[in-house]
């Protein structure tokens, strides 16, 4: 948990690894996830590298697995996922692996090309029964030999030149696609010297390759010449026809159709036995393809980390750069040492200064992921800078709550985040791929906070879904006020709404014990109560929260040593913020304590007082709360706008002269100091040999390179922002006030226009029975969409708001990245 | 169509606009291009393609490689790109699209006639078709003999067949008849092409009619400079030019009396556009040839087509670009296999 209030501190390191220990060492690193590497041969392009052949190689096996997975995949098979710990192979190991992929994706294709030529031919087959079963009656070529059988008695037979009107016959089968082209095509080229008849097979045949059922159209030509069957049969060929022998005679085409069959009888038998060798090979493939992939892609990773080292002079070792928290050297070092130790040289590991800013590393566990992945969504920290995560933890429910504030919407979500994380251990809830599922689940213990805190806003709002309940007894008596003003029967028959006046004694016997008294639900005035309380509210919750940023920044300047900017920017900020929003939010408290019901005529109106503190002025109408208000009034606005300037010129001025005096010493170029400020750029050339010692800090880069100009801009762009921001920030913070009152206003609503609409509906028990059911049912269908979703998202959205604008901008910088250890380990 | 393309544009064409201008980013850069001319073999090449927009596409082609193989790989890469584009676009997108394979349809057909006249089988042939220029009846082009039989039979119902107009004859095909086919053929489908751009109007006028205006003048040189020293007369040589460029027709009459290289750069010195580029010519020993120059014009234009928007220069920039680059590579590619490094460096890089 300590590491969560700031970064761990990261170190640069420099590995030095022997040789015949680098694979097993950066594979054990990999396995342990500690170390971030850098790339030392960034200008080496990819296939300049050291190690590009074994990458290569890896690739290549990693070709050879997608095609035995996609053979899986067809054969409708599923890869279990592999079992245990796999370490990634020795490099040996890596010879091995691939003579056996080898060997099975050989057997696998031989296998698979057997059984594709097989069902070739038993397609071939099919298509030849097709298109000979298919009975194209010839009508075409019986006509005209009927013709001529009719005049034959009459005539000579046919002869001589008659001879050649012999009609040929070219049958084929074509996809169902090309049939109209074919067709057209065939006219167009032959005109009329043929005559063709297409079908539609009755029943689909496989296809071969894809494996999926198609229809196929038979189509039986009959020709006239040679010449014209040439033609047909290179239009067929173009269409990619299949075409096969046709005879005229129809015994003949039955015997051949018998004939077919017992064919493909023959050939199914053979095709089965292929398929049964062809599944042996592939539960074989089931069995060894997972653990290897895993093995590879590790050992690919190795490889490419290992591309990313330099060799060393006497390319004896590798040495690899690499960034990783200091507190993790000693594991590191030790399993250095461990995987080292059979090349007999063990591995080194050691700090090197470094000038870059090193990466965040901020551990979480299951409980502060998702707060901290709030956090990181607006801006990683910088290195070591106060992680406002833990603060969030409370801050960011506690200020949803306020916007959210109902014990039974509250309650529902707690339940729901509840199981979530009760079942947050199940595998079928990990798996889950659903997106909008894994964000809600990935943020179940913030929803499980959430709606904590909902339920505790909800009983200081004291409602229920929109319900007040009355645990204690109200603090309010009608009684007492009924029997104090005399209420006759007449008076209340006139007059429908009633005042109760605290001033009256025994009306108002004390303040309710916990949040608001349920009595102000039945109030008219409810609302302009609440509103009252909840803008209130808002102010002294936004001016804490702002405030307690201003102060998390005190952390930040005492770390990284700043301390002028403790004295020349918290400071003033702090006066700033304190003695202007600061004295609101105590004349609030004040107003609270010292104004009874007695003195409610007469109380003095805050916001009067507060526009009249700006404008130095004072009505006398409006009551001064106590003495000596316009003097301390008067006091905070001249101390707070004095700061201004502080904040504005102090932090560049303390630079200015602190860069000049670490220039003195070394007394390089004594008219510096009376050169102006135009100089200063040159100044931060020679500034750089005098810092080379103090390395490691990222204040040194910013004081070597001190521009005067610069340091002003920066600083008058935080400081308009501070101030003004202050204004707008705490107005920001009303968002609470309007949030809260549009959840309420809205539940409100809903309880109204639908639950009680039901509850009034019949007085006889049984049409109050049936009637609730659609009535409740929409109640919690509406009540769950509209208020827990919608309106959830968007409290969740405002809150959201508030820390990364109005909170974070007071000290967080957000400009760092985060420590991407090379790990094996699969993001969850 | 209307004026102002802006407003309803996208409408129908955003989708595709915005695609098209999603894959000219991942065109080959110069730094690519100076990577990839320090590959000492193939599988560099291939290594550093993968770093590209090509990624994996060689995974699965089984060693060697070959140029052929990363040619072949990238035609289909291309022709898979461009058949979406096809196949989402809307009228008269569409009708754009058909006109930009046409050319590559001509080419084909050529192609298998050529194959058939050497008797050739046709699948030899099939395979050095570009695949862009695919349709079903290609294959069966062999059974013509004489170009009206051609159209009559094979081609009138493919897109072709408006070309057909001034090329119909019952000649019986030779290897003279067949270059002249073509060359009518893209006469005609250069002057169709341009007329439809620029009876479309609007934007996509103002950038297609220069490019193909480009083109015919460029198919003009390009023709006047193949028959030199050939026994085609200058008469027919003139009803070879396409007339929808810049030179017609003052200088397609000029073109057509030239009688040698220098006769036409003084053609060429009439025109502004087209001087600058002949004088970049070198002379016979190194230099750029007059092909080369053309090129980098004609990839400086489409480079150009991207600077506007709603109109639909830019699919015919981006595969005129894509095929720049493919030439590109394959040219480094043979230049790496047959260890002829001198002339690596005379490709033209796009941007």
């Amino acid at each position: 948990m300590g590491s969560m209030f700031r970064g761990e501190e990261v170190v640069l390191v420099q590995f030095f690894l022997p040789t015949s220990a680098a694979y097993s060492c950066v594979s054990q690193l990999g396995e342990l996830g500690l170390a971030e590497f850098r790339d030392l041969n960034a200008s080496v392009s990819a296939f300049q590298r050291r190690f590009v052949g074994d990458v290569r190689r890896c690739e290549e096996l990693e070709k050879t697995f997608t095609f035995l997975q996609e053979e899986v995949r067809r054969a409708g098979l599923v890869l279990p996922p592999p079992e245990g710990r796999l370490l990634a192979p020795p490099p040996r190991d890596l010879l091995r692996i691939q003579e056996e992929t080898d060997r099975l994706a050989r057997e696998l294709r031989d296998v698979r090309g057997n059984q594709q030529s097989l069902r070739a031919q038993l397609h071939q087959l099919q298509l030849h029964s097709a298109v000979l079963g298919q009975g194209h009656h010839l009508p075409l070529a019986a006509a005209p030999m009927d013709g001529l059988l009719e005049r034959s008695p009459l005539l000579q037979p046919p002869g001589g030149p008659h001879q050649d009107l012999r009609v040929n016959f070219v049958a084929g089968a074509v996809k169902p696609t090309k049939a109209a082209a074919l067709e057209r095509l065939l006219w167009r080229a032959c005109r009329g010297f043929l005559i063709a008849s297409f079908r539609e097979t009755e029943q689909q045949l496989e296809d071969p390759v894809t494996g999926e059922p198609a229809t196929w159209m038979t189509f039986l030509i009959s020709y006239w010449g040679e010449q014209i069957g040439q033609k047909i049969r290179k239009i067929t060929d173009c269409f990619h026809c299949h075409v096969f022998p046709f005879v005229e005679q129809e015994e003949g085409r039955l015997g051949t159709l018998q004939q077919l069959q017992q064919q493909s009888l023959e050939l199914q038998e053979v095709l089965g036995e292929t398929e049964r060798f062809l599944s042996q090979v592939l539960g074989r493939v089931q069995q060894l393809l997972p653990p290897w992939q895993v093995q590879i892609r590790k050992m690919k990773a190795v490889y490419l980390v290992l591309n990313q080292c330099s060799v060393s002079a006497t390319h004896k070792c590798l040495i690899a750069e690499g960034w990783c928290a200091s507190s993790d050297l000693p594991t590191l070092q030790q399993v250095l040492q461990d995987s080292s130790s059979e090349a007999g040289v063990s591995a080194v590991v050691h700090r090197i200064p470094c000038r870059d800013m090193p990466p965040t590393l901020i551990r979480t566990n299951r409980f502060t992921a998702g707060f901290q992945g709030i956090v990181d969504a607006y801006g990683v920290g910088r290195y070591q800078e106060v992680n406002p995560a833990p603060y969030t933890i409370i801050t960011f429910p506690f200020l949803f709550a306020v916007m959210f504030g109902d014990v039974g919407h509250g309650l529902l979500m707690f339940l729901f985040a509840l199981a979530m994380v009760l079942a947050e251990n199940r595998p079928a809830v990990k798996a889950a791929q659903n997106e909008i599922w894994q964000t809600f689940f990935s943020g179940r213990y913030l929803l499980l906070l959430m709606g904590l805190f909902s339920i505790y806003t909800g009983f200081i709002y004291n409602e229920c879904f929109s319900r007040a309940t009355t645990i204690f007894p109200s603090g309010w008596s009608v009684a007492a006020m009924a029997t104090q003003s005399g209420w006759s029967d007449a008076f209340l028959a006139e007059h429908p709404l009633l005042t109760l006046d605290p001033a009256v004694s025994g009306v108002f016997l004390g303040p309710y014990p916990f949040g608001i008294d349920p009595v102000w639900s039945l109030a008219v005035n409810h609302l302009s109560f609440l509103n009252s309380f909840k803008m209130k509210m808002s102010i002294i919750l936004g001016v804490t929260h702002m405030t307690f940023g201003v102060v998390l920044g005190v952390f930040n300047h005492v770390h990284f040593g700043q301390w002028h900017r403790l004295l020349l920017e918290t400071l003033p900020e702090l006066i700033f913020l304190l003695g202007l929003f600061g004295y609101l939010v105590f004349l609030v408290i004040y107003k609270w304590l010292c104004c009874s019901a007695s003195s409610a005529a007469t109380a003095p109106s805050l916001l009067i007082h507060f526009i009249n503190m700006f404008l130095f002025s004072h009505s006398p109408t409006n009551r001064s709360l106590f003495p000596g208000q316009e003097v301390v009034q008067s006091a905070l606005v001249v101390l707070a706008l004095a700061t201004v300037p502080v904040l504005l010129l102090g932090t560049p001025l303390f630079l200015r002269w602190q860069h000049r005096r670490s220039l003195r010493p070394t007394g390089r170029q004594p008219e510096e100091d009376k050169s102006g400020i135009l100089d200063s750029s040159d100044a931060s050339v020679a500034g750089w040999g005098s810092d080379e010692e103090k390395v490691g800090c990222p204040g040194d880069r910013e004081e070597a390179e001190f521009v005067l100009s610069e340091v002003l801009m920066h600083q008058a762009i935080h400081t308009i922002e501070f101030c003004l921001g202050c204004i707008s920030n705490t107005a920001s913070y009303l968002r609470l006030w309007a949030l809260s009152l549009a959840h309420a206003q809205l539940s409100e609503v809903l309880w109204a226009m639908v639950m009680r609409v039901g509850l009034r509906m019949g007085h006889e028990l049984g049409v109050a029975a049936v009637v609730l059911v659609p009535i409740f049912a929409a109640f919690a269908g509406l009540t769950v969409a509209i208020l827990l979703v919608m309106e959830g998202l968007s409290a969740f959205l405002h809150a959201l708001r508030l820390h990364w604008v109005e909170f974070q901008n007071k000290f967080y910088l957000g400009s760092g990245y985060k420590l991407s250890p090379f790990t094996f380990a699969e993001e969850d | 169509m209307l004026e102002g393309a802006e407003f309803y544009f996208n409408v129908d064409h955003g989708y595709l606009e915005g695609l098209v201008r999603g894959c000219k980013a991942s065109l080959l850069t110069q730094q690519d291009y100076i990577n990839l001319v320090q590959c000492e073999t193939l599988e560099d090449v291939k290594i550093h393609l993968q770093t590209t927009d090509y990624g994996n596409f060689l995974a699965n082609q089984t060693n060697p490689l070959t140029v052929s193989k990363i040619d072949t790989e990238m035609r289909k890469k291309l022709c898979r790109e461009f058949e979406y584009f096809r196949n989402h676009s809307l009228e008269p997108l569409s009708t754009f699209f058909t006109y930009m394979t046409c050319s590559y349809m001509i080419d084909n057909v050529i192609l298998l006639m050529n194959g058939a006249l050497q008797k050739k089988p046709v699948k030899e042939i099939l395979v050095k078709c570009h695949p862009l220029g695919r349709f079903t009846e290609m294959e069966a082009v062999n059974i013509a003999e004489t170009p009206s039989d051609l159209f009559k039979a094979i081609l009138v119902e493919t897109p072709l067949a408006p070309f057909f107009q001034d090329c119909m004859s019952e000649n019986t095909f030779d290897e003279l008849n067949i270059e002249l086919l073509r060359n009518k053929l893209y006469k005609s489908y250069l002057e169709a092409f341009y007329k439809f751009c620029k009876n479309h109007g609007d934007v996509t006028a103002e950038i297609m009619c220069p490019i193909l205006e480009f083109e015919a003048d460029r198919r003009a040189f390009i023709i006047t400079l193949n028959s030199f020293g050939t026994e085609l007369s200058k008469d027919d040589r003139e009803t070879l030019y396409p007339t929808c460029g810049k030179l017609y027709p003052e200088g397609l009459r000029l073109l057509a009396q030239a009688e040698d290289f220098d006769q036409m750069r003084r053609v060429a010195d009439h025109y502004g556009v087209y001087k600058p580029l002949f004088e970049a010519v070198g002379d016979g020993s190194g230099g750029k040839t007059l092909e080369d120059v053309f090129y980098e014009r004609e990839v400086q234009m489409n480079v150009l087509a991207f600077n506007r928007q709603f109109h639909y220069g830019v699919f015919y920039a981006y595969t005129k670009l894509k095929e720049q680059e493919m030439r590109n590579i394959v040219w480094i590619a043979e230049c790496i296999s047959q260890r002829h490094r001198t002339k690596i460096n005379s490709y033209i890089p796009i941007l």
